[in-house]
């Protein structure tokens, strides 16, 4: 298959502390989303992240994923429904960094059980082409769940 | 202290012909945002894919490290703008981004902004956390 591009440009202006960006990218599906060091590492008041783009990033790529693992089982997915979490800290030298990205599934997803539900969320978050570079500085950790099964709730 | 965000995401159907949106966000800053294989893995689409959105928070990430850089040499900038391109090999992963950062940065000098932007580039928290990217490339200039 041919090799496809993305991009996304950032306006910055002013300084860390007090400047602020805004992000655009080249599909034009978002533009001009800001942000700031305030949202990043503070409430997010409204605007957006390096992280949260990472956490749709991880979500959208964990999503195809595992709907692809499912339909390969044999058990094509009707419904699922995915959440990413991806968490910044401080690290020991005062910088920071991406430490965990957290995957949750919910699938609505006929003749299929937990345990290999499990597994494929697994197998697909493995296959996700982000976790295995996000794993260079953060913890993956993946979660999923037969929808109408309140186990682990 | 530790910041978290989140993103949700609604997948309908199998990867070939169904569809996803990411839904919503801590933030509230987008979404919904249509995603399909489609979109991700051809050109001249009109939705979103997660390797744009990687896109986006490497530009951005790079902008804030690189604004902190040159806030701290003296030199706070005026403007930065940055572009992120990912390129996405179907079958085999993400094998390259390329940065390209533009600063209006009064009393600086070519060589010094370079440096500045290669550090950035290097301690990013999103270039760390994407540091097994095959290549990362960065081209750095003042604005004439």
């Amino acid at each position: 298959m041919p090799r496809v591009q993305r991009s996304a440009d950032v306006t910055w202006e002013g300084n860390v502390a007090r400047g602020s960006g805004a992000i655009t990218g080249s599909t034009g599906t978002f533009a001009d989303l800001p942000y700031s060091l305030a949202s990043r590492i503070e409430k997010a008041d409204g605007k957006t992240s390096p992280e949260e783009l990472l956490a749709a990033a991880h979500a959208a790529c964990f999503a195809m994923g595992l709907a692809g693992e499912l339909a390969g089982a044999g058990s094509p997915v009707e419904h699922l429904d995915v959440r990413a979490t991806v968490t910044l800290d401080q690290v020991e030298d005062g910088s920071h960094r991406i430490v965990a990205s957290e995957l949750l599934a919910r699938a609505r997803v006929k003749e299929i059980d937990a345990e290999t539900l499990q597994r494929l969320a697994a197998s697909a978050s493995a296959g996700c082409p982000f976790t295995k570079l996000i794993e260079a500085s953060a913890t993956v950790t993946v979660n999923a769940t037969l929808e109408g099964d309140t186990d682990g709730d | 202290m530790a910041t978290d965000r989140t993103a949700n995401v609604t997948w309908n159907g199998d990867l070939m012909s169904g569809g996803g949106r990411i839904d919503t966000v801590t933030s509230g800053a987008f979404g919904s945002l249509d995603v399909d294989w489609r979109a991700r893995s051809e050109d001249g689409q009109t939705r979103t894919s997660p390797e744009e959105l990687i896109a986006a928070a490497h530009a951005a990430c790079l902008s804030m490290a690189l604004s902190n850089g040159l806030g701290q040499a003296g030199h706070a900038p005026e403007e930065l703008k940055t572009s992120a391109t990912v390129t996405f090999q179907p079958g085999e992963g993400i094998t390259k981004i390329a940065l390209q950062v533009t600063g209006k940065v009064p009393g600086m000098s070519e060589d010094d902004f370079r440096q500045a932007a290669e550090t950035a580039k290097e301690n990013c928290p999103v270039s760390k956390a994407l540091a097994s990217v095959p290549e990362i490339s960065l081209d750095a200039r003042l604005q004439s």
